[in-house]
């Protein structure tokens, strides 16, 4: 079960085309940007390992089109957070983040990566929504890989409604990420 | 070696004996690394196992530094222990896998080792302030943001 | 005189914290010579979690909780750790079957985890396809994980006491026809990497650790045992009653990767040996300690006896209170040496908790095992060690 975070604008066609063409391009791209999401190789700690399991023969996550997991950001588009993000690796988090092409998603696998989980205290960032704008929560610790597939789906719906108009998105803190990279509160 | 064996090679009152059956000798800051070589050489408890450090909150020598070491002969292990306020000779030089645990420990509690070739922080970030594992400093927890606790933490 | 040939600049690569190969979050430093590793630093500390900060904050079945998450492939193992240092210290006797099922759990999570290296060294190494065979065995134990306690993988079933609850017999039967097929899927494996040209290749005479580089730098487990040192805990320092089974340690000659991997494919043989013997023996009975300060009385008790609510009552305010004292028991899990050392004050949260990490030491060796080497290799003898940073860091 994965919680999702729809943008407030989705406006079609906001890409500046214009007529029937444009629409049937705005809705190629979409599909095109929803069927192949690569994922950039983020597995942190033990949600890794459910990350992989995801990836591996019993749950498939090719045939959703994800089994590429790239090792470079510049080739991908989404970051399965999986796993608790320590105060060191934070800032690493982020400039993994922000290599990343536009349009990207970022998917916070687990409880660390949505709220750290069981782990309150001084080591962990308390959820990565903290520095990264997140699409996607899923619950658990870790979350099965039927979990994480369920939050890819419900990410690929968003995909296939907007992909184009990617900003906005609304984190669950209430805190306002803003595309440029300045958290506003 | 059981308890009582140890008992010809270092004074009584330095040994007590644990839940765990493991031999643990207490010893002075001064006397611990011609110790650890007693115990490593001439006892034969080779392998260094662990390090680590306790904040017992006393008000002088605070911190107890507990070194555990193995005996491939006896199949056993063997504690030494000794107190310190902060201070500590590094056991580095003569073993090398003792080198991250020095660090470790003067990482999350602030006890130096002099002698160790690159004593820097391993676990947290360089610019760190603070000890954390020191129990005079706070776990660091936020509050979680629960409806029922809205009205205390003044969300509402 | 120095000429322009004997200048050589070192170039400074920095490999991860985020790498697919570097096993989790490792950094390391490495200064190359062209494509000869001259120098190779660890950084670690990507995933400190300030877990054993967190234990003082919690009571020790809370405690059991974050044990899971350190050594994340090995959680069973690593409950077992500290519920035998918390049994220590409680000094509270543990019924034969908790006992046997211990060892039949831990033997499963020792091959789920030896499924994964084998999976993820070849993945490393260019050979996708043992990563999908390995999965699929390792999705039958997780299976059941789930069966036994719920979850996958962080199960929290070996608690102070005994188990969580009781596995019934149908589950056994299921795990006694698993073994009975494992040892055909381990053919498989080592029919496509052991006789492996490649692999060979990949992973011979590469990364060698002698014995006393070894025993210097605190290495444990498979890694120790490839360099010929017969030290395994399960044999030297018996626990649950390991000192009944009949299974061997293996060791390896070189100190090379290959060996390390050879190693780890045995003991998964050695498990399934294990696995079997215990089941055999496996008796009735119930699996927690019937001292009532350690583990709750059973609910019928609760209607019947005012002494069973009394304790029922303080186990769930104040806990589980183990005499003062500390303790430390090592076992062996498939990383190497795991200990929890507890120290406790009476009362119902402990002062200290510190896990004697496996993969913290064993990394320790990776300076040794690179340097000389081709920056290629490097992959190979991280793989070959088999780190898991979620201990390493803590």
């Amino acid at each position: 079960m994965a919680i999702s975070q729809t943008d407030t604008d989705t406006s079609n066609n906001s890409d500046g085309r214009s007529g029937a063409p444009g629409f049937i391009l705005s809705r190629l791209e979409d599909w095109a940007r929803e069927s192949s999401l690569w994922p950039v190789t983020f597995g942190l700690a033990c949600c890794a390992i459910e990350m992989m399991a995801m990836s591996a023969s019993r749950f498939d996550v090719a045939r959703f089109g994800s089994e590429l997991f790239r090792a470079s950001p510049r080739q991908a588009d989404l970051m399965i957070v999986a796993g608790r993000v320590s105060q060191k690796m934070a800032p690493v988090l982020r400039e993994v983040y922000d290599q990343m092409p536009e349009p990207k998603w970022v998917i916070a696998m687990g409880d660390c990566a949505s709220c750290s989980g069981v782990f309150n205290n001084y080591a962990l960032i308390q959820g990565v929504d903290k520095i990264v704008p997140v699409d996607v929560y899923v619950p658990g610790c870790p979350p099965t890989p039927d979990a994480l597939l369920d939050s890819l789906i419900k990410l690929k719906e968003q995909v296939a409604a907007n992909s184009s108009n990617r900003h906005g998105a609304r984190t669950a803190a209430g805190v306002g990420i803003v595309h440029d990279g300045i958290a506003r509160s | 070696m059981a308890v009582d064996s140890l008992e010809g090679v270092f004074a009584p009152e330095r040994i007590t004996a644990t839940a765990d059956g493991i031999p643990t000798v207490g010893v002075p800051l001064a006397e611990l690394l011609e110790t650890i070589e007693r115990v490593r050489g001439e006892l034969g408890y080779s392998r260094f196992v662990d390090l680590t450090a306790v904040d017992r909150l006393r008000r002088e020598e605070r911190f107890e530094l507990v070194y555990l070491f193995y005996s491939m002969t006896q199949k056993a292990w063997l504690r030494v222990k000794t107190a310190t306020d902060g201070e500590a000779p590094s056991l580095t030089p003569s073993v090398a896998g003792a080198n991250w645990y020095e660090r470790e420990v003067f990482d999350l509690f602030g006890i130096s080792f002099e002698g160790h070739p690159d004593l820097r922080r391993i676990m947290l970030p360089d610019a760190w302030q603070g000890h954390p594992l020191r129990r005079t400093e706070p776990l660091g927890s936020e509050p979680v943001d629960f409806t029922v606790t809205r009205r205390v933490y003044g969300n509402d | 005189m120095a000429t322009t040939e004997d200048r050589r600049e070192l170039l400074t690569v920095n490999m991860g914290p985020q790498h697919p190969s570097t096993h989790g979050v490792l950094r390391l430093e490495l200064k190359l010579d062209g494509e000869v590793v001259v120098n190779c630093r660890p950084i670690i500390g990507y995933l400190h979690t300030g877990i054993e900060k967190t234990f003082e904050a919690k009571t020790y079945v809370q405690g059991v909780v974050l044990t899971d998450r350190m050594d994340y492939l090995n959680p069973l193992g690593n409950n077992l750790a500290f519920a035998l240092s918390v049994e220590k210290l409680c000094g509270c006797e543990i019924p034969g079957r908790a006992t046997v099922l211990r060892v039949i759990l831990a033997e499963l999570t020792r091959l789920s985890s030896h499924l994964m290296f084998i999976g993820s060294m070849a993945l490393d190494l260019g050979a996708s396809s043992p990563f999908l065979y390995c999965f699929r065995e390792r999705e039958k134990i997780l299976d059941f994980f789930e069966g036994i306690s719920g979850a996958r993988m962080m199960t929290s079933f070996i608690r102070p006491g005994g188990l969580a609850h009781n596995v019934e017999q149908a589950m056994a039967d299921r795990i006694s026809a698993f073994v009975e097929a494992m040892p055909g899927f381990i053919d498989t494996y080592e029919e496509l990497l052991t006789g492996n040209p490649i692999f060979k290749e990949r992973t011979e005479g590469i990364g060698m650790l002698t014995a006393d580089d070894a025993l210097a730098l605190a290495v444990t487990g498979p890694t120790l045992r490839g360099s010929g040192v017969a030290l395994d805990m399960r044999k030297t320092n018996p626990y649950c009653g390991y000192e009944a089974y009949d299974f061997e340690v293996p060791t390896g000659r070189v100190g090379d990767c290959f060996d390390r991997y050879l190693v780890r494919v045995a003991e998964m043989r050695e498990s399934v040996k294990l696995i079997r013997q215990a089941l055999d023996r496996l008796p009735g009975g119930p699996v927690q300690t019937s001292d009532r300060k350690v583990m709750p009385p059973p609910r019928e008790e609760l209607a019947k006896s005012m002494e069973a609510v009394i304790h029922h009552f303080k186990l769930w305010t104040e806990g589980i209170r183990p005499a003062p004292g500390e303790a430390y028991v090592g076992i062996e899990s498939p990383r190497g040496e795991i200990g929890f050392y507890v120290v406790s004050d009476g009362s119902g949260r402990p002062i200290r908790v510190h896990e004697r990490a496996p993969s913290f030491a064993n990394l320790q060796a990776l300076p040794r095992m690179t340097e000389g080497g081709l920056v290629a290799d490097v992959v190979a003898c991280i793989a070959s060690i088999d780190p898991i940073m979620g201990e390493v860091d803590r």
